[in-house]
Protein backbone atom coordinates (compact mmCIF):
# COMPACT_ATOMS: atom_id res chain seq x y z
CA UNK A 1 0.00 0.00 0.00
CA UNK A 2 2.48 2.42 1.28
CA UNK A 3 4.77 1.12 -2.19
CA UNK A 4 1.66 1.86 -4.43
CA UNK A 5 1.24 5.23 -3.10
CA UNK A 6 4.69 6.28 -3.32
CA UNK A 7 5.40 5.28 -6.74
CA UNK A 8 2.13 7.13 -7.74
CA UNK A 9 3.97 10.44 -6.23
CA UNK A 10 6.61 9.86 -8.03
CA UNK A 11 5.46 9.33 -11.46
CA UNK A 12 3.40 12.70 -10.91
CA UNK A 13 6.21 14.18 -9.98
CA UNK A 14 7.53 12.91 -13.37
CA UNK A 15 4.54 13.84 -15.73
CA UNK A 16 4.24 17.09 -13.63
CA UNK A 17 8.47 18.02 -14.60
CA UNK A 18 7.23 16.99 -18.01
CA UNK A 19 4.30 18.92 -18.36
CA UNK A 20 6.08 22.10 -16.71
CA UNK A 21 7.97 22.74 -20.00
CA UNK A 22 6.20 24.87 -21.16
CA UNK A 23 6.17 27.31 -24.27
CA UNK A 24 8.28 30.11 -22.44
CA UNK A 25 11.64 28.71 -23.79
CA UNK A 26 10.35 28.62 -27.49
CA UNK A 27 11.91 32.05 -28.41
CA UNK A 28 15.33 32.32 -27.29
CA UNK A 29 14.82 36.33 -27.32
CA UNK A 30 12.19 39.08 -27.94
CA UNK A 31 13.54 39.91 -31.38
CA UNK A 32 13.49 36.23 -31.97
CA UNK A 33 9.49 36.16 -31.05
CA UNK A 34 8.78 39.20 -33.18
CA UNK A 35 10.48 37.83 -36.29
CA UNK A 36 8.47 34.84 -35.33
CA UNK A 37 5.31 36.04 -35.34
CA UNK A 38 5.21 39.14 -37.29
CA UNK A 39 2.49 39.92 -40.09
CA UNK A 40 1.13 43.21 -41.28
CA UNK A 41 -1.94 43.94 -39.12
CA UNK A 42 -5.05 43.79 -40.58
CA UNK A 43 -6.85 43.07 -37.28
CA UNK A 44 -10.08 44.92 -35.80
CA UNK A 45 -8.43 48.03 -34.47
CA UNK A 46 -8.24 50.68 -36.75
CA UNK A 47 -7.20 54.90 -35.74
CA UNK A 48 -9.94 55.67 -38.23
CA UNK A 49 -12.22 56.69 -36.35
CA UNK A 50 -9.97 58.58 -33.87
CA UNK A 51 -8.81 60.65 -37.24
CA UNK A 52 -12.35 61.15 -38.20
CA UNK A 53 -12.43 65.12 -36.56
CA UNK A 54 -8.97 65.91 -38.10
CA UNK A 55 -8.40 66.79 -41.84
CA UNK A 56 -5.89 65.03 -43.47
CA UNK A 57 -4.24 64.63 -46.14
CA UNK A 58 -1.80 61.83 -48.02
CA UNK A 59 1.74 61.98 -48.65
CA UNK A 60 4.14 59.28 -50.10
CA UNK A 61 8.12 59.94 -49.48
CA UNK A 62 10.13 57.46 -50.70
CA UNK A 63 8.51 53.60 -49.29
CA UNK A 64 6.70 55.61 -46.53
CA UNK A 65 3.01 56.76 -47.06
CA UNK A 66 1.13 57.91 -44.53
CA UNK A 67 -1.43 60.91 -43.39
CA UNK A 68 -0.29 64.25 -42.21
CA UNK A 69 -3.02 67.56 -40.91
CA UNK A 70 -3.84 69.47 -43.82
CA UNK A 71 -1.91 73.10 -43.23
CA UNK A 72 -4.23 75.96 -45.09
CA UNK A 73 -7.09 75.51 -43.36
CA UNK A 74 -5.37 75.96 -40.31
CA UNK A 75 -4.07 79.11 -41.04
CA UNK A 76 -5.91 82.25 -40.06
CA UNK A 77 -5.23 84.21 -43.12
CA UNK A 78 -4.50 82.24 -45.53
CA UNK A 79 -4.54 82.40 -48.96
CA UNK A 80 -2.09 85.09 -48.50
CA UNK A 81 -2.99 86.85 -52.14
CA UNK A 82 -6.26 88.10 -50.76
CA UNK A 83 -3.36 91.14 -49.13
CA UNK A 84 -0.75 90.26 -51.08
CA UNK A 85 -2.21 90.95 -54.13
CA UNK A 86 1.23 92.99 -55.56
CA UNK A 87 4.19 92.04 -55.51
CA UNK A 88 5.96 92.47 -52.00
CA UNK A 89 8.03 95.96 -53.42
CA UNK A 90 4.78 97.50 -54.32
CA UNK A 91 3.02 97.07 -51.28
CA UNK A 92 6.41 98.38 -49.05
CA UNK A 93 5.56 101.79 -47.58
CA UNK A 94 7.85 103.03 -45.58
CA UNK A 95 6.22 106.43 -44.82
CA UNK A 96 3.79 104.11 -42.62
CA UNK A 97 4.21 104.11 -38.91
CA UNK A 98 1.29 102.55 -37.56
CA UNK A 99 1.10 98.24 -36.17
CA UNK A 100 1.64 96.52 -39.53
CA UNK A 101 0.42 93.20 -40.37
CA UNK A 102 2.40 90.16 -39.15
CA UNK A 103 4.23 92.48 -36.07
CA UNK A 104 4.17 89.48 -33.97
CA UNK A 105 6.05 87.54 -35.98
CA UNK A 106 10.08 87.64 -35.18
CA UNK A 107 12.61 85.24 -36.78
CA UNK A 108 14.76 83.12 -34.57
CA UNK A 109 15.56 80.26 -36.82
CA UNK A 110 19.39 79.94 -37.92
CA UNK A 111 21.66 83.46 -38.50
CA UNK A 112 20.63 85.91 -40.69
CA UNK A 113 23.39 84.74 -42.98
CA UNK A 114 21.73 81.85 -43.61
CA UNK A 115 17.90 82.88 -43.50
CA UNK A 116 16.06 85.80 -44.10
CA UNK A 117 12.05 85.89 -44.79
CA UNK A 118 12.43 84.98 -48.77
CA UNK A 119 14.32 81.96 -47.83
CA UNK A 120 10.94 80.29 -47.60
CA UNK A 121 8.45 82.52 -49.05
CA UNK A 122 8.10 84.51 -52.53
CA UNK A 123 7.90 87.93 -52.37
CA UNK A 124 6.03 87.71 -55.98
CA UNK A 125 3.67 84.72 -55.01
CA UNK A 126 3.34 84.82 -51.26
CA UNK A 127 0.72 81.75 -51.77
CA UNK A 128 3.26 78.95 -51.76
CA UNK A 129 6.30 78.42 -50.08
CA UNK A 130 9.43 78.65 -52.48
CA UNK A 131 12.45 76.15 -52.31
CA UNK A 132 16.25 76.91 -52.30
CA UNK A 133 15.96 76.81 -55.75
CA UNK A 134 13.19 79.07 -56.22
CA UNK A 135 10.52 76.10 -57.06
CA UNK A 136 6.96 76.72 -55.14
CA UNK A 137 6.06 74.28 -52.35
CA UNK A 138 2.47 74.08 -51.49
CA UNK A 139 1.78 75.07 -47.66
CA UNK A 140 0.09 71.56 -47.04
CA UNK A 141 4.12 70.04 -47.82
CA UNK A 142 5.58 72.54 -45.85
CA UNK A 143 7.83 69.49 -44.65
CA UNK A 144 9.85 69.59 -47.94
CA UNK A 145 10.71 73.03 -47.43
CA UNK A 146 12.26 71.71 -43.69
CA UNK A 147 14.10 68.85 -45.32
CA UNK A 148 16.09 71.09 -47.39
CA UNK A 149 18.05 71.48 -44.55
CA UNK A 150 17.09 68.84 -41.61
CA UNK A 151 18.15 66.02 -43.92
CA UNK A 152 18.44 63.54 -41.27
CA UNK A 153 15.06 64.77 -38.99
CA UNK A 154 13.62 64.19 -42.06
CA UNK A 155 14.66 60.46 -42.53
CA UNK A 156 13.59 60.05 -38.81
CA UNK A 157 10.47 61.23 -39.74
CA UNK A 158 9.74 59.50 -42.75
CA UNK A 159 10.09 56.28 -40.18
CA UNK A 160 8.21 58.13 -37.95
CA UNK A 161 11.18 57.75 -34.80
CA UNK A 162 10.57 61.77 -35.07
CA UNK A 163 7.32 63.61 -34.53
CA UNK A 164 4.21 62.37 -33.08
CA UNK A 165 1.70 60.52 -34.24
CA UNK A 166 -2.11 62.68 -34.56
CA UNK A 167 -3.70 59.68 -32.87
CA UNK A 168 -3.62 56.06 -32.01
CA UNK A 169 -0.92 53.52 -32.85
CA UNK A 170 -3.55 51.27 -35.18
CA UNK A 171 -3.14 52.20 -38.62
CA UNK A 172 -3.47 53.86 -40.63
CA UNK A 173 -0.92 55.98 -39.75
CA UNK A 174 -1.19 59.59 -39.47
CA UNK A 175 1.98 61.70 -38.29
CA UNK A 176 2.15 65.30 -36.89
CA UNK A 177 4.26 67.39 -39.84
CA UNK A 178 6.65 69.79 -38.54
CA UNK A 179 4.51 72.42 -37.95
CA UNK A 180 2.41 71.40 -35.83
CA UNK A 181 5.22 70.89 -33.14
CA UNK A 182 7.29 74.02 -34.05
CA UNK A 183 7.07 77.52 -34.81
CA UNK A 184 8.63 77.77 -38.35
CA UNK A 185 9.65 81.34 -37.31
CA UNK A 186 10.75 80.43 -33.79
CA UNK A 187 11.22 76.23 -34.08
CA UNK A 188 13.09 75.13 -30.92
CA UNK A 189 11.21 74.49 -27.35
CA UNK A 190 12.02 76.79 -24.77
CA UNK A 191 12.75 76.31 -21.39
CA UNK A 192 10.18 76.02 -19.15
CA UNK A 193 8.91 74.34 -15.14
CA UNK A 194 8.12 71.00 -15.31
CA UNK A 195 4.71 70.42 -15.27
CA UNK A 196 4.98 68.44 -11.80
CA UNK A 197 6.56 68.39 -8.23
CA UNK A 198 6.75 65.45 -6.42
CA UNK A 199 6.16 67.04 -2.80
CA UNK A 200 5.64 63.36 -1.03
CA UNK A 201 8.70 61.94 -2.59
CA UNK A 202 10.34 64.71 -1.18
CA UNK A 203 9.11 64.24 2.54
CA UNK A 204 9.94 60.40 2.37
CA UNK A 205 13.12 60.83 1.11
CA UNK A 206 13.93 63.13 4.34
CA UNK A 207 12.43 60.60 6.58
CA UNK A 208 14.86 57.76 4.92
CA UNK A 209 11.68 55.85 3.62
CA UNK A 210 12.65 55.99 0.19
CA UNK A 211 15.34 53.67 0.35
CA UNK A 212 15.47 52.90 -3.50
CA UNK A 213 17.34 56.17 -4.17
CA UNK A 214 20.14 57.92 -2.29
CA UNK A 215 21.86 61.46 -2.67
CA UNK B 1 -26.53 35.75 -13.85
CA UNK B 2 -25.46 32.16 -14.68
CA UNK B 3 -26.31 29.37 -13.04
CA UNK B 4 -22.47 27.96 -13.74
CA UNK B 5 -20.85 30.68 -11.81
CA UNK B 6 -17.54 29.92 -9.77
CA UNK B 7 -17.96 31.71 -7.56
CA UNK B 8 -19.34 30.68 -4.30
CA UNK B 9 -23.22 32.39 -3.54
CA UNK B 10 -25.36 32.56 -0.46
CA UNK B 11 -28.43 32.06 -1.18
CA UNK B 12 -30.58 35.36 0.50
CA UNK B 13 -33.45 34.53 -1.11
CA UNK B 14 -32.66 37.63 -3.49
CA UNK B 15 -33.10 35.74 -6.10
CA UNK B 16 -36.76 35.63 -6.05
CA UNK B 17 -37.64 38.98 -6.20
CA UNK B 18 -38.17 39.25 -9.99
CA UNK B 19 -41.24 37.06 -9.55
CA UNK B 20 -42.44 39.08 -6.03
CA UNK B 21 -40.72 42.96 -7.14
CA UNK B 22 -40.20 42.76 -3.67
CA UNK B 23 -36.13 42.43 -2.56
CA UNK B 24 -35.76 41.64 0.86
CA UNK B 25 -36.08 37.60 1.70
CA UNK B 26 -39.29 38.23 3.49
CA UNK B 27 -40.84 40.21 0.12
CA UNK B 28 -40.88 43.62 2.42
CA UNK B 29 -37.97 46.53 0.78
CA UNK B 30 -38.69 48.50 4.04
CA UNK B 31 -39.01 47.93 7.55
CA UNK B 32 -38.80 44.97 9.08
CA UNK B 33 -39.02 41.48 8.00
CA UNK B 34 -40.27 40.46 11.44
CA UNK B 35 -43.24 42.53 11.39
CA UNK B 36 -45.07 41.53 8.55
CA UNK B 37 -44.05 37.76 8.62
CA UNK B 38 -47.28 36.60 8.70
CA UNK B 39 -48.63 38.29 5.23
CA UNK B 40 -45.60 36.58 3.08
CA UNK B 41 -46.10 34.33 0.64
CA UNK B 42 -45.05 30.42 1.01
CA UNK B 43 -42.32 30.98 -1.20
CA UNK B 44 -40.96 33.38 0.85
CA UNK B 45 -38.72 33.39 3.71
CA UNK B 46 -38.94 34.73 7.51
CA UNK B 47 -36.44 35.99 8.96
CA UNK B 48 -36.14 32.91 10.88
CA UNK B 49 -36.19 30.58 8.11
CA UNK B 50 -33.81 33.28 6.41
CA UNK B 51 -31.06 32.68 9.45
CA UNK B 52 -31.47 29.02 8.85
CA UNK B 53 -30.81 28.57 5.37
CA UNK B 54 -27.79 31.39 5.62
CA UNK B 55 -26.29 29.10 8.57
CA UNK B 56 -27.03 25.89 5.55
CA UNK B 57 -25.34 27.76 3.33
CA UNK B 58 -21.76 28.48 5.68
CA UNK B 59 -21.62 25.59 7.35
CA UNK B 60 -24.19 23.00 6.09
CA UNK B 61 -23.65 19.61 7.85
CA UNK B 62 -21.08 20.08 10.27
CA UNK B 63 -23.64 21.46 12.23
CA UNK B 64 -24.87 18.35 12.81
CA UNK B 65 -21.21 16.80 14.28
CA UNK B 66 -18.92 18.45 16.68
CA UNK B 67 -15.71 18.44 18.05
CA UNK B 68 -12.92 16.20 16.55
CA UNK B 69 -15.48 15.13 13.80
CA UNK B 70 -16.18 18.58 12.84
CA UNK B 71 -13.23 19.57 11.97
CA UNK B 72 -11.58 16.58 10.59
CA UNK B 73 -14.32 14.43 9.21
CA UNK B 74 -15.55 16.75 6.54
CA UNK B 75 -14.39 16.63 3.13
CA UNK B 76 -13.39 19.46 1.51
CA UNK B 77 -10.63 21.26 -0.05
CA UNK B 78 -8.99 24.10 1.18
CA UNK B 79 -10.78 26.44 -0.80
CA UNK B 80 -14.06 25.66 0.26
CA UNK B 81 -12.96 25.50 4.13
CA UNK B 82 -11.55 29.24 3.06
CA UNK B 83 -14.88 29.83 1.58
CA UNK B 84 -17.34 28.78 4.25
CA UNK B 85 -15.10 30.00 7.29
CA UNK B 86 -15.92 33.03 5.63
CA UNK B 87 -19.29 32.58 4.97
CA UNK B 88 -19.36 32.01 8.89
CA UNK B 89 -17.76 34.92 9.34
CA UNK B 90 -20.06 37.37 7.17
CA UNK B 91 -22.98 35.81 8.71
CA UNK B 92 -22.37 37.06 11.61
CA UNK B 93 -21.19 40.66 10.37
CA UNK B 94 -22.38 41.88 7.08
CA UNK B 95 -24.80 39.76 5.56
CA UNK B 96 -27.38 39.11 8.11
CA UNK B 97 -27.42 42.92 9.30
CA UNK B 98 -28.01 44.22 5.87
CA UNK B 99 -30.69 41.84 5.12
CA UNK B 100 -33.07 41.58 8.07
CA UNK B 101 -31.89 45.36 9.61
CA UNK B 102 -35.00 47.20 9.73
CA UNK B 103 -33.40 50.52 8.04
CA UNK B 104 -31.33 49.36 5.13
CA UNK B 105 -33.28 49.16 1.81
CA UNK B 106 -32.76 47.54 -1.36
CA UNK B 107 -30.02 49.13 -2.26
CA UNK B 108 -27.72 47.80 0.29
CA UNK B 109 -29.17 44.74 -0.08
CA UNK B 110 -27.73 44.54 -3.81
CA UNK B 111 -25.02 46.07 -2.63
CA UNK B 112 -24.28 43.12 -0.12
CA UNK B 113 -25.20 40.65 -3.05
CA UNK B 114 -22.60 42.71 -5.22
CA UNK B 115 -20.13 42.25 -1.89
CA UNK B 116 -20.32 38.64 -1.73
CA UNK B 117 -20.20 37.40 -5.37
CA UNK B 118 -17.22 40.01 -5.68
CA UNK B 119 -15.36 38.21 -2.78
CA UNK B 120 -15.77 34.30 -3.87
CA UNK B 121 -14.74 35.49 -7.47
CA UNK B 122 -12.32 33.88 -9.03
CA UNK B 123 -8.65 34.97 -10.89
CA UNK B 124 -9.65 37.24 -13.96
CA UNK B 125 -6.76 35.31 -15.46
CA UNK B 126 -8.68 32.41 -15.54
CA UNK B 127 -12.55 33.94 -15.97
CA UNK B 128 -14.15 33.60 -19.19
CA UNK B 129 -15.52 36.19 -21.05
CA UNK B 130 -18.54 36.07 -19.65
CA UNK B 131 -17.36 36.10 -16.35
CA UNK B 132 -14.71 38.90 -17.24
CA UNK B 133 -17.74 40.43 -18.27
CA UNK B 134 -20.07 39.91 -15.25
CA UNK B 135 -16.99 40.86 -13.00
CA UNK B 136 -17.23 44.53 -14.79
CA UNK B 137 -20.61 45.28 -14.61
CA UNK B 138 -21.01 44.20 -10.91
CA UNK B 139 -18.14 46.65 -10.55
CA UNK B 140 -20.27 49.57 -12.28
CA UNK B 141 -23.00 48.81 -10.00
CA UNK B 142 -21.26 48.58 -7.55
CA UNK B 143 -19.79 52.04 -8.43
CA UNK B 144 -22.93 53.96 -9.09
CA UNK B 145 -24.96 52.30 -6.08
CA UNK B 146 -21.75 53.45 -4.01
CA UNK B 147 -21.74 57.17 -5.33
CA UNK B 148 -24.48 57.66 -8.06
CA UNK B 149 -22.04 57.97 -11.07
CA UNK B 150 -21.79 55.74 -13.47
CA UNK B 151 -18.55 54.49 -15.11
CA UNK B 152 -17.82 52.68 -18.19
CA UNK B 153 -15.64 49.87 -17.41
CA UNK B 154 -14.21 47.13 -20.01
CA UNK B 155 -12.78 43.75 -19.75
CA UNK B 156 -11.63 43.82 -23.65
CA UNK B 157 -9.07 41.38 -24.18
CA UNK B 158 -6.24 41.48 -26.19
CA UNK B 159 -6.08 41.80 -29.93
CA UNK B 160 -4.65 39.23 -32.25
CA UNK B 161 -1.55 40.09 -33.80
CA UNK B 162 -0.40 42.20 -31.32
CA UNK B 163 2.51 43.07 -28.98
CA UNK B 164 2.89 46.39 -27.83
CA UNK B 165 6.46 47.92 -27.37
CA UNK B 166 7.93 51.11 -26.27
CA UNK B 167 10.81 53.26 -27.65
CA UNK B 168 11.82 56.69 -25.54
CA UNK B 169 14.16 59.00 -27.55
CA UNK B 170 16.62 60.39 -25.00
CA UNK B 171 17.83 63.27 -27.13
CA UNK B 172 14.26 64.52 -27.45
CA UNK B 173 12.90 64.64 -24.01
CA UNK B 174 13.58 67.73 -21.84
CA UNK B 175 12.23 67.09 -18.54
CA UNK B 176 8.80 68.91 -19.35
CA UNK B 177 7.04 66.10 -17.23
CA UNK B 178 3.61 66.28 -18.87
CA UNK B 179 3.87 62.63 -19.32
CA UNK B 180 3.48 61.79 -15.43
CA UNK B 181 0.39 64.46 -14.94
CA UNK B 182 -1.07 62.74 -18.08
CA UNK B 183 -0.43 59.30 -16.35
CA UNK B 184 -1.81 60.00 -13.11
CA UNK B 185 -4.72 61.53 -14.60
CA UNK B 186 -5.25 59.24 -17.04
CA UNK B 187 -5.11 55.99 -14.40
CA UNK B 188 -6.30 57.29 -11.15
CA UNK B 189 -3.45 57.14 -9.05
CA UNK B 190 -3.65 58.35 -5.21
CA UNK B 191 -3.44 61.53 -4.98
CA UNK B 192 -2.83 61.82 -1.14
CA UNK B 193 0.54 59.84 -1.76
CA UNK B 194 0.46 61.21 -4.99
CA UNK B 195 1.89 57.80 -6.65
CA UNK B 196 3.63 58.19 -9.71
CA UNK B 197 4.43 55.40 -12.43
CA UNK B 198 6.88 57.16 -14.69
CA UNK B 199 10.00 58.82 -13.20
CA UNK B 200 11.89 61.11 -15.43
CA UNK B 201 15.87 61.38 -14.32
CA UNK B 202 17.89 64.34 -14.69
CA UNK B 203 21.18 62.82 -15.74
CA UNK B 204 24.44 64.87 -15.80
CA UNK B 205 26.09 65.34 -19.04
CA UNK B 206 29.14 62.80 -19.19
CA UNK B 207 28.49 60.55 -16.79
CA UNK B 208 26.31 58.13 -18.01
CA UNK B 209 23.33 56.50 -17.29
CA UNK B 210 24.41 56.96 -13.62
CA UNK B 211 21.09 56.54 -11.73
CA UNK B 212 22.58 56.88 -8.21
CA UNK B 213 23.35 60.42 -9.03
CA UNK B 214 20.05 61.39 -10.98
CA UNK B 215 17.69 63.22 -9.76
CA UNK B 216 14.12 62.17 -10.41
CA UNK B 217 12.28 64.80 -8.46
CA UNK B 218 13.82 67.93 -9.73
CA UNK B 219 11.57 71.53 -9.88
CA UNK B 220 13.80 73.93 -11.78
CA UNK B 221 13.26 75.17 -15.26
CA UNK B 222 13.68 72.29 -17.85
CA UNK B 223 15.99 71.77 -20.08
CA UNK B 224 18.73 72.40 -17.17
CA UNK B 225 22.23 73.15 -18.61
CA UNK B 226 24.92 70.06 -18.29
CA UNK B 227 21.71 67.63 -17.77
CA UNK B 228 19.75 65.37 -20.02
CA UNK B 229 16.60 63.57 -19.66
CA UNK B 230 15.21 59.83 -19.53
CA UNK B 231 12.47 58.32 -18.19
CA UNK B 232 11.98 54.68 -16.45
CA UNK B 233 8.27 53.33 -16.23
CA UNK B 234 7.01 49.33 -16.26
CA UNK B 235 8.45 47.86 -18.98
CA UNK B 236 6.55 45.04 -19.84
CA UNK B 237 9.23 42.63 -19.88
CA UNK B 238 9.07 39.19 -21.96
CA UNK B 239 10.40 37.92 -19.43
CA UNK B 240 8.90 38.87 -16.14
CA UNK B 241 10.75 38.45 -13.37
CA UNK B 242 7.48 40.17 -11.03
CA UNK B 243 5.73 37.88 -12.56
CA UNK B 244 7.71 34.41 -11.88
CA UNK B 245 8.12 35.59 -8.01
CA UNK B 246 4.20 36.38 -7.20
CA UNK B 247 2.53 33.59 -5.14
CA UNK B 248 -0.67 33.98 -5.49
CA UNK B 249 -0.54 34.28 -9.79
CA UNK B 250 -2.32 37.79 -9.37
CA UNK B 251 0.03 39.04 -11.95
CA UNK B 252 0.65 38.05 -15.49
CA UNK B 253 1.53 38.49 -19.05
CA UNK B 254 -1.02 39.27 -21.46
CA UNK B 255 -1.25 37.82 -24.74
CA UNK B 256 -0.33 41.66 -26.62
CA UNK B 257 2.71 41.51 -24.05
CA UNK B 258 1.23 43.82 -21.44
CA UNK B 259 2.07 42.53 -17.86
CA UNK B 260 -1.10 43.38 -16.07
CA UNK B 261 -2.51 42.92 -12.33
CA UNK B 262 -5.54 41.82 -11.05
CA UNK B 263 -6.23 44.11 -7.80
CA UNK B 264 -8.92 41.41 -6.77
CA UNK B 265 -6.77 39.05 -6.68
CA UNK B 266 -3.61 40.78 -5.08
CA UNK B 267 -2.52 39.59 -1.39
CA UNK B 268 0.07 42.67 -1.13
CA UNK B 269 2.71 40.19 0.01
CA UNK B 270 4.84 42.91 -2.61
CA UNK B 271 7.54 40.03 -3.59
CA UNK B 272 7.02 41.41 -7.30
CA UNK B 273 7.46 44.97 -6.02
CA UNK B 274 11.11 43.47 -4.91
CA UNK B 275 11.65 41.44 -8.25
CA UNK B 276 11.24 43.94 -10.55
CA UNK B 277 15.12 45.50 -11.30
CA UNK B 278 13.50 48.81 -12.90
CA UNK B 279 11.14 50.55 -10.10
CA UNK B 280 8.50 49.72 -12.34
CA UNK B 281 5.94 48.61 -9.57
CA UNK B 282 3.89 50.61 -7.11
CA UNK B 283 2.07 49.41 -3.99
CA UNK B 284 -0.81 51.19 -2.15
CA UNK B 285 0.19 52.04 1.69
CA UNK B 286 -3.43 53.90 1.89
CA UNK B 287 -6.57 53.61 0.13
CA UNK B 288 -5.96 55.63 -2.78
CA UNK B 289 -8.22 58.66 -2.96
CA UNK B 290 -9.51 60.88 -6.05
CA UNK B 291 -11.40 63.64 -5.71
CA UNK B 292 -14.92 62.11 -7.85
CA UNK B 293 -14.80 64.85 -10.19
CA UNK B 294 -11.11 64.09 -11.27
CA UNK B 295 -11.81 60.30 -11.31
CA UNK B 296 -11.00 59.00 -15.22
CA UNK B 297 -14.49 57.27 -15.47
CA UNK B 298 -13.02 55.14 -18.85
CA UNK B 299 -11.68 52.26 -17.17
CA UNK B 300 -10.24 48.64 -17.50
CA UNK B 301 -10.39 45.44 -15.25
CA UNK B 302 -6.71 45.32 -15.46
CA UNK B 303 -6.30 49.60 -15.99
CA UNK B 304 -6.91 52.06 -13.91
CA UNK B 305 -10.32 51.13 -12.26
CA UNK B 306 -9.60 52.10 -8.51
CA UNK B 307 -7.94 49.95 -6.75
CA UNK B 308 -7.91 49.14 -3.12
CA UNK B 309 -5.48 49.76 0.21
CA UNK B 310 -3.03 46.96 0.37
CA UNK B 311 -2.83 45.90 -3.53
CA UNK B 312 0.42 46.61 -5.75
CA UNK B 313 -0.12 48.23 -9.11
CA UNK B 314 2.41 50.05 -12.24
CA UNK B 315 1.65 51.11 -15.35
CA UNK B 316 -0.48 49.14 -18.10
CA UNK B 317 0.39 51.00 -21.41
CA UNK B 318 -2.97 52.30 -20.69
CA UNK B 319 -4.25 48.79 -21.29
CA UNK B 320 -7.72 51.03 -21.43
CA UNK B 321 -6.65 53.26 -24.54
CA UNK B 322 -4.42 50.54 -26.37
CA UNK B 323 -6.56 47.72 -26.66
CA UNK B 324 -8.96 50.79 -28.31
CA UNK B 325 -6.22 51.82 -31.09
CA UNK B 326 -4.80 54.46 -28.54
CA UNK B 327 -1.94 55.50 -27.63
CA UNK B 328 -1.26 55.78 -24.10
CA UNK B 329 -1.57 58.97 -22.21
CA UNK B 330 2.31 59.29 -21.84
CA UNK B 331 2.58 59.02 -25.25
CA UNK B 332 0.19 61.32 -26.16
CA UNK B 333 0.92 64.01 -23.93
CA UNK B 334 4.79 64.12 -24.88
CA UNK B 335 5.06 67.96 -26.30
CA UNK B 336 8.51 66.87 -27.88
CA UNK B 337 7.79 63.30 -29.69
CA UNK B 338 10.28 61.02 -27.62
CA UNK B 339 7.67 58.51 -26.94
CA UNK B 340 6.60 56.13 -29.37
CA UNK B 341 4.57 53.19 -29.08
CA UNK B 342 2.93 50.67 -31.65
CA UNK B 343 2.82 47.17 -32.48
CA UNK B 344 5.80 45.04 -32.36
CA UNK B 345 3.95 42.38 -34.49
CA UNK B 346 3.46 44.76 -37.57
CA UNK B 347 6.25 45.58 -40.01
CA UNK B 348 5.04 48.35 -40.90
CA UNK B 349 4.72 50.31 -37.84
CA UNK B 350 6.82 53.02 -37.02
CA UNK B 351 7.99 51.52 -33.58
CA UNK B 352 9.59 48.88 -35.98
CA UNK B 353 11.36 51.04 -37.64
CA UNK B 354 12.95 52.93 -34.56
CA UNK B 355 14.10 48.85 -33.38
CA UNK B 356 15.06 48.13 -36.77
CA UNK B 357 17.03 51.93 -38.09
CA UNK B 358 18.04 53.36 -35.05
CA UNK B 359 20.73 52.63 -32.62
CA UNK B 360 18.23 51.37 -29.59
CA UNK B 361 19.21 49.87 -26.18
CA UNK B 362 17.39 48.79 -23.38
CA UNK B 363 18.40 48.79 -19.35
CA UNK B 364 20.21 46.42 -17.60
CA UNK B 365 19.67 43.99 -21.18
CA UNK B 366 22.04 41.44 -19.64
CA UNK B 367 19.19 40.43 -16.88
CA UNK B 368 17.82 38.62 -19.51
CA UNK B 369 14.32 40.48 -18.30
CA UNK B 370 14.09 40.99 -21.97
CA UNK B 371 12.12 44.72 -21.84
CA UNK B 372 9.51 45.63 -24.40
CA UNK B 373 10.64 49.16 -24.01
CA UNK B 374 13.68 50.65 -25.87
CA UNK B 375 16.14 53.85 -25.46
CA UNK B 376 17.28 55.52 -28.42
CA UNK B 377 19.17 58.51 -29.65
CA UNK B 378 18.52 60.87 -32.57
Amino acid sequence: MKNRNLTFYLLTLVAMSLLSCKNEGEYHSITDKIEAKQKPYHGNLSSEELLADTDLITVKEGEFTFLIPERKGQIKSYACIECHSKPLEQMSNSSFDGKRAHWDIKINHASIETMDCATCHNPKNMNNLNSLTGKDIDFNLSYKLCAQCHSSQFEDWKGGAHGKKVAGWAPPRASMTCVNCHNPHNPSFDKRWPVQFNTQKVIERQEGLDGAEEH
Amino acid sequence: MSDNKKWYTLDLGLNKKKSTSSSCGCGNSQGSCTSQAQQTKEEELSADEFYERAVNAAIGDERKKDGFEQVFDVKMDRRDAFKKLTASLLIGAGAVSSCTSITKDSDSKEKAQIDWEEQFKGNYKLMTDDEKKSTVDRLMRSYELRTGKNINMSSKNAEEDVLFGYAFNISKCQGYMNCVSACVEENNQDRNSQMQYIRIHEMDDGKGFNFNEADDNYYHEVPAEGHFYMGTQCFHCDNPPCVDVCPVQATWKEEDGLVVIDYDWCVGCRYCMAACPYDGRRFNWSKPEVPENEVNKNQHYLGNRMRKKGVMEKCTFCVQRSRKGKNPACVEACPTGARIFGNLLDPKSTIRWVLENKKVFRLKEDLGTEPKFWYFMD
